[in-house]
């Protein structure tokens, strides 16, 4: 899949605009992707954070594109997911990076992490599982 | 029971959660039907914004994931009273079946169990249309810190300023 035809899906996509998703690296397993800070992302104004929602919302999003056979492919079909807050999501542009772990013929599996600025401070993680057919 | 200093403290705290101006919960035009010590009724109305498909019709699971954080964060505000701070923990959420439709997304959050430093929530997540069956299904854990300052105080300061 190539980058420029990825991001023309997600812009096509009324609520991965809303988040302003934009995709920044892309191969067999990976996809890494960038999503800037804007008002309405945010869940707590006293401490301008993310919305805990949001930062699972973008990485679903990363993940479910992750999981696909080319750029299109019918949308992954969302099982279920976990996510853990590790740290404080600061304002800030939040970079998450999605890896399949396993996909067979029916389910996929995907992991994601995370971060601000820096990568060994990952400010949460999420494990999704897909269903392909 | 409840007594009614308590009922007018979920009804300031629902008021003021609505309220906020910015945010995602302002742009999800967020509405607290019930508020109780220990479980919220939210509606949130029906927004193209969110969907996966130009018409409007499938909402992103992301959607549903952000609305059972946003419930169960109220949930476990209104059941501490000495609230100092908190955060999510962890959140897990079932999608059970596809979030199509156009009607108002409802969201029922209980905690049901807190401890001094954690709270336990479950909820899940239906339309406000036909069987109304269950469409996702979710469980999170918060991190309290409970203290002399309450959030709520704060709160209540920062509305008469």
């Amino acid at each position: 899949m190539k980058i420029i035809d990825l991001q023309a899906r997600c812009d096509h996509v009324p609520f991965f605009r809303f988040l302003g998703v934009s995709i920044k690296e892309v191969d067999d397993k990976h996809i890494m992707a960038h999503m800037p800070f804007t008002d309405r992302l945010m869940g707590n104004p006293v401490l301008k954070t993310y919305h805990g929602g949001v930062i699972a919302s973008f990485m679903e999003a990363i993940a479910s594109l992750c999981v696909l056979d080319d750029t299109n492919a019918p949308p992954a079909k969302p099982i279920n997911l976990t996510v853990d807050y590790l740290r404080p999501g600061f304002a800030g542009i939040l970079t998450t990076r999605a890896t399949i772990t396993k996909k067979g013929r029916r389910m996929a599996s995907v992991e994601t992490v995370a971060w601000l600025e820096n990568e060994e401070k990952p400010i949460a993680k999420g494990l999704f599982h897909f269903l392909l057919v | 029971m409840s007594t009614i200093e308590d009922q007018e403290r979920y009804a300031l705290i629902a008021q003021q959660w609505s309220k906020r101006p910015k945010g995602l919960i302002a742009e999800m035009g967020i509405h607290v039907e019930k508020a109780d010590p220990d479980s919220v009724l939210i509606r949130m109305p029906h927004n193209p914004d969110f969907c996966l498909d130009e018409e409007g019709t499938l909402l992103h699971g992301g959607v549903l994931t952000a609305l059972l954080d946003s419930a169960f964060g109220l949930a476990t505000f209104l059941n501490v009273p000495d609230m100092q701070t908190m955060a999510t923990l962890d959140l897990r959420v079932d999608y059970l079946r596809p979030a199509q439709s156009r009607a108002d997304v409802m969201v029922y959050a209980k905690c049901y169990r807190t401890t001094r430093h954690v709270a336990f929530n479950s909820g899940k997540i239906w339309f406000d249309a036909g069987n109304k069956e269950e469409v996702a299904h979710g469980a999170a854990a918060f991190a309290l810190t409970r203290g002399k300052d309450n959030l709520l105080d704060f709160i209540k300061k920062a509305d008469t300023k």
